[in-house]
This record gives C-alpha cells, sequence and structure tokens, in this order.
C-alpha cells in the first residue's frame, strides 16, 4: 500500500513537474527569437538582428532548420507547448489559413495599413496575407520565378536570351547538341516546377481553377500540359531528376545551362560569388501559347509571423512593423541580393529592378506559386506524383489519378 | 522457509523510478499513438474521432503495397547480407594470425550514423556519382525500384558487417573447445567441422544476431530518408518512413499512427513468432 502511495506521489509531482504555466505574464523581452526553415540563411538573419538592436534596441537571434517538414512539425507542436518562438516563417495559401483558423497567428492589420499608406507594403500584396479580411504576418520576402542561365555557356555557344518559347526550344537544342544539359529539375521537394510552370504559360486560368477544386487533375488540359512536360523530358533537355547537386552548382559549373526557380535564388549565387549581368543572367519563361494576352510569371511571398500569444507581444508586433520599413529592408534585400517587398528598396541586379518593376506595373499576369496555391493534402500527394513522373514519364495517367483522388478527398470537406 | 526479498521491504519503492520512466517515456506515447490512429488530426486542431476510418483507408492505399514489399525486402535482406557475410568474415578470421586487424576495415563504418551514411554514399551512387564513373555506367541507381532499396541495403551490409562479424567472434571465442577437438580427432575438418560441430553450438547466437537483423529490418528508416527520402515517387518507402512521411510531411498524423500501429505490431508479432520458435526449437 505504502508503494502503491509513494507511487502515486511521484506520479503527480511528474506530472506538476511538466504541466503548462498557461497563466505566465507578459515578458518584457530585449531579444527575439525567430524561427525558420532557412538555415543556409544564418547569416543574413543574424544581420538583421544586429541592424534592428542598433535601430529599434530589440534584437533577433534566428533558428534555422533546413528540413521544413521537421521544421512545420515543430512549429505546430509548439502551438501546444510552452517553448515558444517569438516570430516565425511559414508560407502563405493554405497553410497560413490553417494556423489562422486555429487563432495561433497574431492580427497584423494595424501594421499594414500603416506600411501601405508609409509606401512600405504594396496593396495588392495584402491578398496574399489576408484570411477572413484581416491581415497576418508580413512579408519575409517576394519572390518572381523565371530563368537564371549561366552566361558564359549561352555566350560561347552563341545562344541568346530568349523571348518566345519557340526560341527557347531552339536554344536548348543548340546546348543539348553542344554536350551541355539545357534544364534543371529533380525529384524532390521542388518537383512540381515544370508542371506549375507549364500550365501557367499553357492555361493559366486552368491552373486557378485546379487550385481551387474547380477543375480535375484529369482534365484534358491538364494531360496537355503532362504530355508538353514529357515531350521535353523525353528529348532530354534535363539533368537526371535524381541527381543530388545543388542546382546553384550546376549552374556555377555549366553543367546545366539553366535553371527555373524564384528570384530567391539569387542567394544561392551571392553565396557562390557569382555575378550578375555577367556570370549569370535571368530572363522570364516565355508563355507555351502564344494567344495569352500576358506572359505569365510565378509569384510567390514567403511571410514572417508573430504567434497571438506571443511572450511578449508588443515586441513583436514592434519587430513586424520594423521589418517592413525601407531601412529594414535595405540591408535584407542588399544583403542577399534579392528582391525586396518594400518598393521603395531597390536592388544591385538589373535583371531583378526591372521584373519587380514590370510585375508592379501589371505587365505580367502574376501567377500565384503551386506550393502556396494548393491545399497541403493535395500538395503533398502532388509533389510525390511529379517526382515519379520525371523519373518515370510513362506514368501520367496513374500519377493525375492518384493526385486527383487526394482532391477529391480534400475539396469533399471544403468547397 | 521464506527468503526474505533481496532487496528489502523497499524493493516497490527502488523500481519506481525505472518503472515511471517506461510508462512515461514508452507506454504512455504508444497508448497516444493508438488513440490517435483512431482521430483525424492535424496537428492544429483537436483529434476527431474517426473510429478505424484511418485503417480501412491504409488497407485500401496502394502506398502501403509499395512500403511492404520494400520492408520485406529490407527483412529478408538484413538477415540475409549483413548477418551471412558477418558469420563468414567471422570463420574465416577466426583462427589465422593477425585475425584481427582482418575485421578492423570491417569495424569502422559502424561508427557512422544511418544519416552519415547516407551523406556518405548518395554523392557515390548519384546518377552522375563516383559509381557510373568507375564503373563507366549509366545507371540511375537511387531512381528505380527495387534498385533503389537493394542498392541501399547494400549500404547498410557495409555499415552492419562489422559489428555482427564481432558478434560472431565473440560467439566462436566463447563455445566449448571440448567437442571441437573431438571432431577434430575424429577427421573432421573444414566445412564439416563448421557444419555439424561449430554451427549447431553457435546456434543460441546466431538467433540473436538474426532476432536483432529482423527488427532492425522491419524498422529501416534513417538510411532511407538520408538516402532518398522514401521516392522518388515513393517508390523507395519503407513503413518506417511512410509512418514518418504521413504523419510530419502530409501533417496526416491520425493516419501516420495508424502506420505506426500496424508496424508495432508486425514487429512485435514477427519478433515473438520467431523467438517463440528459436526458445522452443
Amino acid at each position: 500500500m505504502r508503494t502503491l502511495a509513494a507511487l502515486g506521489l511521484a506520479a503527480t509531482l511528474t506530472l506538476a513537474a511538466c504541466g503548462g504555466n498557461d497563466a505566465a505574464a507578459p515578458q518584457k523581452k530585449s531579444e527575439l527569437s525567430l524561427y525558420n526553415d532557412k538555415g543556409a540563411w544564418s547569416k543574413y538573419f543574424d544581420g538583421m538582428g544586429a541592424l534592428s538592436k542598433q535601430q529599434i534596441s530589440l534584437s533577433m537571434k534566428p533558428v534555422g532548420y533546413t528540413d521544413s517538414a521537421q521544421y512545420q512539425a515543430f512549429i505546430k507542436a509548439s502551438f501546444r507547448t510552452d517553448v515558444k518562438p517569438d516570430l516565425f516563417t511559414w508560407q502563405t495559401g493554405g497553410m497560413l489559413e490553417e494556423i489562422v483558423k486555429q487563432k495561433q497567428v497574431a492580427d497584423t492589420t494595424a501594421v499594414w495599413q500603416e506600411a501601405i499608406k508609409a509606401g512600405d507594403l504594396p496593396q495588392d500584396l495584402a491578398p496574399y496575407y489576408t484570411v477572413g479580411g484581416k491581415q497576418y504576418c508580413v512579408p519575409l520576402n517576394v519572390a518572381y520565378w523565371g530563368m537564371f542561365y549561366n552566361m558564359p555557356v549561352f555566350e560561347k555557344h552563341g545562344v541568346k536570351p530568349p523571348t518566345t518559347w519557340e526560341e527557347l526550344i531552339k536554344a536548348a537544342d543548340t546546348l543539348k547538341k553542344a554536350g551541355v544539359t539545357p534544364f534543371y529539375h529533380t525529384s524532390v521537394l521542388f518537383s512540381f516546377v515544370w508542371f506549375e510552370q507549364l500550365m501557367a504559360g499553357m492555361d493559366p486560368d486552368l491552373y486557378d481553377r485546379l487550385s481551387t477544386g474547380k477543375a480535375k487533375y484529369t482534365d484534358p488540359g491538364v494531360v496537355a500540359v503532362m504530355d508538353k512536360w514529357k515531350e521535353l523530358i523525353d528529348a532530354g533537355y534535363f539533368v537526371n531528376a535524381g541527381d543530388k547537386t545543388d542546382p546553384a552548382d550546376l549552374l556555377k559549373t555549366g553543367k546545366t545551362a539553366m535553371v527555373s526557380f524564384g528570384t530567391f535564388f539569387n542567394t544561392s549565387m551571392t553565396t557562390r560569388s557569382m555575378a550578375p549581368g555577367k556570370d549569370y543572367g535571368f530572363f522570364v519563361i516565355p508563355n507555351v501559347n502564344t494567344s495569352l494576352p500576358k506572359t505569365s510569371v510565378i509569384f510567390e511571398s514567403g511571410p514572417l509571423c508573430a504567434l497571438d500569444k506571443a511572450a511578449d507581444p508588443a515586441a513583436s508586433m514592434k519587430y513586424l512593423k520594423w521589418w517592413t520599413s525601407a531601412g529594414a529592408q535595405e540591408k535584407w534585400a542588399s544583403s542577399r541580393g534579392d528582391v525586396s517587398a518594400n518598393p521603395k528598396v531597390t536592388v544591385k541586379d538589373e535583371a531583378l529592378n526591372s521584373i519587380t518593376k514590370d510585375a508592379g506595373s501589371g505587365k505580367y499576369r502574376l501567377v500565384n506559386r503551386y506550393f502556396e496555391a494548393t491545399p497541403p493534402p493535395i500538395l503533398s500527394a502532388a509533389l510525390d506524383g511529379f517526382g515519379k513522373f520525371v523519373s518515370d514519364t510513362s506514368t501520367t495517367k496513374e500519377v493525375l489519378e492518384t493526385i486527383q483522388k487526394a482532391a477529391d478527398e480534400y475539396w469533399s470537406t471544403h468547397q | 522457509m521464506r527468503t526474505a526479498p533481496i532487496l528489502g521491504r523497499f524493493r516497490g519503492g527502488y523500481v519506481a523510478p525505472a518503472v515511471l520512466l517506461v510508462a512515461g517515456l514508452l507506454y504512455a506515447p504508444f497508448l497516444w499513438t493508438a488513440y490517435l490512429s483512431l482521430t483525424a488530426y492535424d496537428g492544429l486542431a483537436d483529434p476527431e474521432f474517426v473510429g478505424l476510418r484511418n485503417f480501412t483507408r491504409l488497407f485500401d492505399d496502394p502506398a502501403l503495397l509499395t512500403s511492404t514489399r520494400n520492408t520485406l525486402i529490407w527483412v529478408v535482406g538484413t538477415m540475409v547480407l549483413p548477418v551471412g557475410l558477418g558469420l563468414l568474415v567471422a570463420v574465416l578470421s577466426y583462427d589465422i594470425k593477425g585475425g584481427a586487424w582482418f575485421r578492423v576495415p570491417f569495424m569502422l563504418p559502424y561508427a557512422l550514423s544511418g544519416a552519415g551514411l547516407g551523406m556518405v554514399w548518395s554523392p557515390i551512387l548519384s546518377h552522375d556519382g563516383i559509381a557510373n564513373l568507375l564503373l563507366g555506367t549509366d545507371t540511375a541507381y537511387m531512381q528505380e525500384a527495387p534498385h533503389n532499396t537493394i542498392a541501399m541495403l547494400l549500404v547498410w551490409t557495409w555499415q552492419q558487417l562489422g559489428v555482427n562479424t564481432l558478434l560472431f567472434v565473440v560467439g566462436l571465442q566463447s563455445i566449448p573447445k571440448a567437442p571441437i577437438e573431438a571432431a577434430r580427432l575424429d577427421g573432421a575438418s573444414g566445412w564439416s567441422l563448421f557444419r555439424h560441430v561449430i554451427w549447431p553450438l553457435m546456434r543460441p547466437l546466431t538467433a540473436v544476431v538474426v532476432g536483432l537483423a529482423l527488427v532492425a529490418g522491419l524498422k529501416t528508416f534513417d538510411i532511407v530518408w538520408a538516402m532518398t527520402q522514401g521516392g522518388p515517387g515513393r517508390n523507395s518507402e519503407t513503413l518506417a518512413v511512410m509512418m514518418y512521411r504521413e504523419t510530419f510531411v502530409a501533417t496526416k498524423y491520425g493516419y501516420g499512427s495508424a502506420v505506426a500501429v500496424l508496424l508495432t505490431v508486425v514487429a512485435g508479432l514477427a519478433s515473438w513468432l520467431y523467438l517463440r520458435r528459436q526458445v522452443n526449437g
């Protein structure tokens, strides 16, 4: 009996020790933690931490993850524990909606209103951050997707940046004949890139309908996109999809002439000491379908968020507000050599400045990146499916049917 | 006559910390996982009870078939290759001069973790890797199934060989010398000596080594995750990788838990059947 009582007491003590302290009063913080899945960007985050300390007396320490699944699992778990990030990076689209619905994210409507008024954030970015009429998080970055190319390789083989799809294919043929692999693609994570690009360049309306469940992956338009993709792969234009070499290294060494990526890829160029306009260039990928009124450009914006129940909500909000300012964004954009969400900030790279300006003036049809546009359960099935397809192009039907099965399941409860 | 318990009257108190730790860190999470397997849970909203729906879906999921096939390859492979080759190296190096030095190269890879193993071998086996360069081939080892699983199994063998060799050497050293000498006097040598005398004496140890390999094969995860992440297109997924992927990548915690429960039942059942057979045998 005594033993049982001792066991009971020990269990109670253990449980008490593990219990939460929900009623903890807000603390006053002078340093914030910024959890992110961009582990390779640590030195840039460190730079921002030092700058914020100087400018608003609030320093920031990054905690970087490199595995996004592990990162997301941690963030979700943190909502239920006491180990909470002060600030964290996330994704717009379905993933942002998911955590907003759980009332985990701090409302940033006031920050947005003020920043739009001051010209620090463009109004047309707000919809990506709006859930139920309110804004959440602020832009960590914005990115336009296009083609990065190795300039010396292009010059050596007399290839010029193409302005039509036909020219792009001609360039690919020339490079292939010269023994250079024209394009990069992969079977892991970013397996959706060429699907999204071809969808946007062939039928962007269908792409939009697909991402809202109004079209099916088995529709003839989607099958046509897969057929086009298969045609390109079978023509031998791509690197082996299973290669693990970093695309930035493939581009730098000239093994691959072109890599389709978001403008954030510039950071990878910067870290490899490659100079824009000399070592590499960037062009907008032309539409396959020449009858479309505007060239489609894939667009994405990654959010920087604060928790609704942060340790020091005022400090977190102060930081987000500062993050949108031109003073902060100058540093954030210039250190990484990337474009900024703040229209007042320009970067050294002319090609990137011009796509930002053109996109802002309505020259392109901006298409939301597949990652954000597709609800997470469908995305998961699609990434696996495209990974399978790029390794075996005879699997089109099977892949599309599998993705559609996930889509049917999702939209049956989410329309 | 009743003898006093070894630890005296407070023996319950002595074992309590261990009981609490095991209960808290092993059984409680297991029960929680079993409960989650009966729910739909995305890690955010509260789990919603859905009965056996996750299991009916699981048995209808083509990915289960692929991961079961790959897990079976792993189980059979780990029971045959690292164990069989380990025994071979142990027997060949056991009574030769400098045998210990001969075994050292086989031991070194054991110091690597599964993830480290992936880091070392991925560049070698990738399409533009060293293997193709040296062999003058153009094979995508890590892409087609079941080649990718077999390639990873060979890498796994490279790592596990040493420890199995070591276990068998210890086994060889501990078997009684008298029956071997007697058999030698009767004219047994080489294969017949091994087959009829050494092998039967080694059987208890072999049962343990094979049992460990069985469980290791069933729960194969880290090397696959590090080398292919179960891809491309899930074709190298094992049950453990499927469990991780459904839980943390697809954030279907309920469904992932159902895979975990299935894997636990399979591993438990296989180990029980195997050990029962060995013990009774």
